[in-house]
């Protein structure tokens, strides 16, 4: 099997089980005896069959699959659309077209791009290299070289049947990614890398190494901010130093630069005045610009964590109103700032954890980025601080922030589960497909962003115009939006249409919103999403919404430059919505959170109502009297988290349940409150004059402020290509090391992803921990120390990567190339594309394996089997021959696929079966011949058959009347009568005398079996015989006495009987 | 006896399994009339990216406008033979395609509201319009006809529902269809196609009817209304116009053809929806071929199907 298996295109999974095999012998010496009855013919095929059904089995069991060898080729083009090439990008697609031209016609081409990360441009298709000069989409996230991740593609989307060869175009400087661990993988597979290296060299090249600034500082302190600059050759030029954004007005010496060749370090010392994260930028601007190639590795950036009092930040919308709060808390000695949140600017992670707490006072989701929305969660869960949500008529479910990041950190849902909540709110949902690229991904992404946003009380539905068959359809009816998980899979399977016109599905939202499920709403919203190219709506039609107070806001999507804004600005403006210019996908979630407030205002309960205490010993009321709680004019309607943790205080007391007023719990390293009451002029007059008001708040701000014990340590970063080190040398107040010290360690990375990060300790009192570095931008740490369990305090550092190594690339790195070459077998391709040979055919075949046990299972086994069954149990020849043929049929049909065969092959199959059914009958084949020429014969010898017929009648009344005359007792038995009519006659049956149909009637009752009986076969040649020597013995029957054949038949019946008692 | 039965019995099972083995899966290019299709999913040479619109040349060769931006011809059995790109496609692709009497192609390239026109080798050797809704300026243009004076009909939506007529130098002539007819606006005309009469036939899509104007902008009649019967249309989205007058209808809605006899009475209609053969997923144009055979555009399925109902 082994060597069968060598020269067939076949393999096993498990050779092992070809051992089976062996049993083939065994069984044939076993089945000799049990097929013994057969006649010799039968005997053999019989055997031959079993054992093939042993093979078959044993092959099926092995994983028999079928290889197919392949020389087609497939070659996938790397492009290299990185920063350090961009200027290149002409020179790769030559290449890639020149090489590809006269390939011939089996071979295919694919083309990944890649930067940050990988893009498939081509599938690999037949054809040649397809994209037409200059098509290339625009590349995002320039400032990084991924090789690696391009390689993974181009492996993942290989044919799996051609021989494959990836040609990379690169300069080599890598810097994201294990590029030489993927070479391995595709040297593994055995796919080639082709290099083709892209050369060039920046000659005037100046970039900042680095600028370093002490990690920590005192309010007042001197600090000196150290600054490196690299340059190839002597330039002059200007320095600008910024203080957190903030321009810093030096003297002319400092700022008018002469840099040597080489590295250049200048020190700028100054007081910092302010507590908190200082961000230190400093930029250098040349005086001949031609001096720089690369203008974006022109500036770096430090900071330095300043100490001083703890500080809390009240972010609010309406300065006047938590002005009392401000002043409140200042005078319980909590230093507080206020800033509206207008005035924020910049507002990130850096920024946030120079304040212990953070307030957002009646504030709405949209005035926050999603960037800024998850370094919130960052500055509470990592960092270790507080943040606290007051209440209001933009805050909590009713400032969108129902699906944000922040909802998942407070201890209240913003969700309402009380079902006395109505009015409801019903948004539809009109999904229109996008002219521009990825414009229906997006599209699905902010339906399902607006999902997210709705209550799960309130309605939603989707309308689309769908595919197959053809129309407006909802593809999400309207309902409550309980299941929101199912929703939005039922978005990600839309197939957006081109909407031929709006009216359609307006008329669609207005009958649903009107007369269907939406008509109790009081609410009720419709959000298009479109690039506006289908036809306007009636006019009469948006009248009717205007009639029903159903609004209308539209959301143009197309950063591409193609919006048909008019018609989507119309709809908006004449039913009361809102027009966006979406012109980025950054713009949605805010668009979403204001869009979402619209059907937000059930949940504000506008009345007035004496809150009471629940828990009292909760830490921010302990101590405080609450027995003269004063009155609160309003509350967002919020519901508490099934949580263990969830401790609330106050609570608004109703028929029934209760809702949270104030509510708190620890998130991690953080603590968050909600206090879902609030904006002081309308709610809250009488609060702000109750005498606790002041130490109310100082106590619940208090209980949420970062523990700030600085630990007084030193510590310093230092970024080193891909990793960013920090080292703290601990000491004790003695000066003596402190060992065995257990650091807790956040660290979070610019996208506010928090990174597995470990202190290990690598000398006395050192400890060291490295961080991978892939983002520009700052990345914190927040260390917690701990000795012997005692708490130390917390210790904050980080470092700042200034510019991607992208921009430090001056030259390709061709010994990196080189290496990915020659680990992969790979060839140094020359730059032009006609002599790279790219196509050429030298490699190895491909070799595809199928599984083929399951087609050996279904049409081998099964056909054999039947077979088997057949040729001992189909007495006929005729019929076992149909069998034959029919298996055989079978087996060709479905072996060559008859739904996708053509013509020829289907009459071929016919053919071939017939052929195979004749072979096996042809010794046969009388009686059938006999059959079908039956009829025509009858005819002919009607005459002759009456003659002999008549002489036969004749015959047997002369030899009755012998018979009579011997006077026996006995008459002549009937069936000789039968037997020679049927013997003048020629039927088959007629060679079956008396004692053989007994013979066969025996049979029948022994062995159970009618298939000769029913298919009227003839049975053995043995029998076929017998009748031949008994028609002899019939003839001299006339002559014995009727006693004497009495005689032998109770003989024979004698030994029948003991033959039978034997068996 | 017994023989005979067993015989007839395995005759039958031959028979049912041939007979099964010739209709399974096959109905397509037996029932209903499909003698070809071709294209695919892709951008190479031959394949489409969601191909919106069909024209025949005068010498029987086919060219089909894909959103990959390329126009492709293909021999009228369907097999690839030269393709260009538009000049730009960054804001939108082309919606329709028309050949004039002289060879040259003349696209309705839509979101940049203007109309392209090329010679037979692809090369851009005019164009006209630019965006606006004044005279001369065009608001996505759907599809251009041309008539035996040579004059040039545009179609045109976004605000701007209407059709303008232009000299054969692109100069703008007139403007019409921009009021009512008869009962309601123009919304999205679609397609246009001129008869061997004069009868300018235009696709009003959003209307689902087929509006007549003389080519003096005249409305003559409106033909049928919203529906999946004879005599109506769903989303109507192209129409071409055989010698003998018979005129055809491609429902963009509807997945469906439509013949019209010259006075505009249903004759037929074929297909249904769905990704096999012989069925239709938002097909966007349809052409007269040579021998009474039609090209469809089947825009989902990303294929034209040549069939002879």
């Amino acid at each position: 099997m082994i060597l069968l298996a060598l020269a067939l295109p076949i393999e096993f999974d498990e050779p092992v089980w070809l051992w089976l095999c062996l049993l083939v012998p065994l069984l044939i010496v076993t089945s000799r005896r049990s097929l013994a009855g057969l006649d010799p013919v039968r005997r053999y095929a019989a055997l031959l069959l079993r054992s093939a059904l042993v093979i078959v089995l044993a092959c099926c069991l092995a994983g028999l699959q079928r290889v197919q060898r392949n020389d087609d080729l497939t070659v996938i083009f790397l492009m290299d659309r990185s920063h350090s090439v961009q200027a290149m990008q002409d020179e790769q697609e030559h290449f890639m077209r020149e090489a590809s031209k006269n390939i011939s016609a089996d071979d295919r081409v694919g083309v990944i791009d890649f930067a940050r990360h990988a893009f498939l441009e081509q599938q690999p298709l037949k054809g040649g290299y397809v994209i037409p000069p200059g098509r290339f989409p625009i590349m995002q996230g320039t400032d990084r070289t991924d090789v690696a991740a391009a390689l993974r593609l181009a492996m993942a989307i290989f044919p799996h049947d051609t021989a494959k060869r990836i040609v990379l175009l690169s300069d080599g400087n890598d810097n994201m990614g294990n590029l030489l661990e993927e070479a391995r993988r595709a040297a593994a597979d055995g796919i080639p890398v082709d290099v083709v290296p892209l050369h060039y060299k920046h000659q005037n090249e100046v970039y900042f190494e680095r600028v370093i600034a002490p990690t920590h500082a005192q309010k007042g302190e001197q600090v000196p901010v150290r600054m490196v600059v690299h340059t190839d050759r002597a330039t002059t030029g200007t320095l600008l130093l910024y203080v957190n954004g903030q321009l810093l007005t030096l003297p002319k010496e400092s700022t008018a630069l002469s840099l040597q060749k080489g590295d250049n370090t200048f020190v700028i010392t100054m007081p910092v005045q302010t507590t908190g994260a200082q961000t230190f930028e400093a930029v250098f601007r040349p005086d001949d610009e031609s001096q720089d190639t690369i203008a974006l590795n022109n500036s770096a950036s430090a900071f330095t964590f300043v100490s001083g009092p703890s500080r809390v930040l009240l972010i609010t919308s309406n300065a006047d109103s938590d002005s009392v709060l401000a002043a409140a808390l200042e005078s319980e000695g909590v230093g507080v700032e206020l800033r509206d949140v207008a005035e924020l600017g910049q507002f990130d992670l850096l920024q946030m954890v120079s304040y212990t707490s953070i307030i957002l006072s009646n504030l709405s989701a949209s005035n926050f980025t999603d960037d800024q929305q998850r370094d919130l969660v960052t500055y509470v869960k990592d960092m270790g601080s507080g943040l606290i949500m007051l209440g209001g008529d933009e805050s909590f479910g009713a400032g969108g922030w129902i699906g944000s990041p922040v909802a998942e950190i407070m201890p209240v849902s913003f969700e309402i589960k009380h079902k006395r909540v109505n009015p409801r709110g019903a948004l539809v949902i009109i999904s229109h497909s996008c002219e521009i690229p990825r414009g229906n991904y997006w599209g699905k992404e902010m339906a399902k962003r607006s999902v997210d946003t709705v209550s799960s009380q309130d309605y939603v539905g989707v309308l689309a115009y769908t595919y197959s068959p053809g129309g407006e359809n909802w593809e999400v009816p309207l309902d409550l939006a309980t299941n929101k998980a199912a929703v939005k899979a039922k978005i990600d399977r839309m197939q957006i249409g081109d909407m031929p016109d709006f009216g359609a599905t307006m008329k669609m939202a207005l009958r649903e919103l009107t007369v269907g499920r939406g008509k109790d709403a009081a609410q009720k919203h419709v959000i298009i999403l479109s690039d506006g190219d289908a036809a306007a709506p009636s006019n009469a039609l948006v009248q009717d919404f205007v009639r029903n107070k159903i609004t209308v806001s539209t959301i143009a999507i197309g950063w591409g430059g193609h919006v048909m804004q008019s018609t989507l600005n119309d709809i908006a403006k004449k039913t009361n919505g809102k027009f966006y210019p979406a012109r980025n996908p950054k713009q949605l979630p805010q668009i979403f959170s204001k869009e979402s407030k619209v059907i937000k205002r059930p949940l504000i309960i506008d009345e007035p109502f004496m809150p009471s205490v629940l828990d009292a010993h909760s830490e921010l009321i302990a101590g405080v009297d609450v027995g003269d709680l004063p009155q609160l004019g309003g509350m967002v309607l919020t519901s508490p988290k099934d949580n263990p943790n969830v401790i609330i205080p106050l609570i608004r007391p109703t028929d029934d349940g209760e809702d949270p007023v104030l509510a708190h719990w620890q998130y991690e390293l953080g603590k968050t409150v909600a206090f879902t009451s609030g904006q002081w002029e309308v709610w809250g007059g009488q609060w702000t004059s109750w005498s606790k008001f002041a130490k109310f708040w100082a106590q619940v701000v208090r209980w949420t402020m970062r523990q700030d014990l600085p630990a007084n340590f030193d510590t310093y970063t230092r970024i080193d290509g891909d990793t960013a080190r920090i080292v703290i040398d601990a000491l004790d107040k003695d000066a003596s090391y402190l060992n065995n010290l257990q650091l807790t360690t956040r660290v979070v990375n610019p996208s506010s992803v928090t990174l597995p990060v470990k202190f290990v300790q690598t000398g006395p009192g050192k400890y060291e921990a490295s961080v991978p570095v892939d983002q520009a931008g700052q990345y914190l740490a927040n260390v917690q120390i701990r000795h012997n369990e005692k708490y130390l305090g917390t210790l904050r550092t980080g470092v700042s990567v200034p510019f991607s190594p992208e921009y430090r690339d001056l030259m390709p790195n061709e010994a990196m190339l080189r290496q990915v070459s020659e680990i992969t077998n790979g060839r140094w391709l020359n730059e032009i594309p006609e002599e790279a040979g790219v196509f050429k055919h030298d490699l190895p075949p491909s070799e595809s394996k199928r599984p083929a046990w399951d087609w050996a299972l279904a049409w081998l086994l099964l056909p054999i089997f039947l077979l088997d069954v057949s040729v001992r149990r189909l007495a006929s020849w005729l019929a076992f021959s149909i069998a034959v043929e029919f298996v055989v049929l079978i087996v060709l049909l479905f072996g060559m696929d008859f739904r996708y065969a053509s013509w020829s092959h289907l009459f071929g199959a016919f053919v071939v079966a017939e052929l195979v059914g004749w072979a096996v009958r042809f010794r046969h084949i009388g009686p059938f011949y006999n059959y079908l020429t039956h009829g025509v014969t009858a005819l002919a010898s009607t005459g002759q058959r009456s003659e002999a017929s008549l002489g036969q009648l004749k015959s047997s009344r002369n030899r009755a009347k012998d018979d009579q005359q011997t006077e026996s007792v006995y008459k002549t038995p009937l069936y000789e009568t039968d037997e020679s009519l049927q013997l003048s006659d020629g039927d088959a049956q007629q060679k079956f005398d008396v004692e053989g149909s007994r013979r066969e009637e025996r049979a029948d009752k022994s062995k159970g079996v009618s298939l000769t009986d029913s298919l009227g076969g003839a049975t053995n040649d043995k029998e076929k015989d017998a009748p031949r020597g008994d028609k002899k013995a019939s003839e001299n029957v006339d002559n014995e006495d009727a006693t004497s054949r009495l005689l032998r038949a109770k003989r024979r019946a004698r030994r029948d009987m003991d033959e039978d008692k034997k068996d | 006896m017994y023989l005979m039965t067993a015989h007839k019995l395995m005759l039958a099972g031959f028979i049912c399994v041939i007979s099964l083995a010739l209709s399974c899966d096959r109905p397509a290019l037996t029932g209903n009339g499909v003698i070809g299709s071709f294209g695919g999913v892709g951008l190479a040479s031959g394949l489409f990216n969601y191909p919106r619109a069909i024209s025949v040349e005068n010498n029987g060769a086919i060219l089909v406008v894909d959103k990959a931006g390329r126009v492709q011809r293909f021999n009228p059995e369907g097999d690839f033979l030269f393709s260009w790109s538009m000049p730009e496609t960054t804001k939108g692709k082309p919606v329709g395609l028309t050949v004039h009497n002289d060879g040259r192609i003349f696209v309705a390239d839509t979101h940049y509201h203007r109309i392209l026109v090329f010679d037979p080798e692809g090369k851009l050797v005019g164009q006209f319009g630019t965006n606006g809704d004044g005279d001369g300026e065009f608001q996505l243009p759907t599809d251009v006809a041309i008539d035996d004076d040579g004059f040039i009909y545009v179609s045109e939506y976004n605000g701007n529902d209407r059709i303008t007529k232009w000299s054969p130098d692109f100069e703008f002539v007139k403007a019409f269809g921009e009021s009512e007819v008869l009962g309601k606006r123009l919304n999205r005309p679609a397609a246009l196609a001129i008869d061997r009469a004069g009868i300018l036939w235009v696709a009003d899509a959003c209307n689902h009817r087929i509006v007549r104007f003389t080519l003096d902008g005249k409305v003559i009649d409106a033909i049928g209304h919203r529906g999946r019967g004879l005599d109506e249309f769903r989303y109507p989205y192209d129409i071409d116009i055989r010698d003998d007058g018979t005129v055809l209808v491609c429902e963009y809605g509807g997945d469906r053809l439509h013949w019209l006899s010259p006075e505009g009475k249903s004759i037929k209609s074929w297909g249904s929806s769905g990704r096999e053969l012989g069925e239709l997923s938002g097909p966007w144009g349809a052409a007269f071929g040579a021998d009474n055979s039609v090209y469809v555009v089947d825009s989902m399925n990303s294929r034209v199907q040549i069939i002879r109902p």
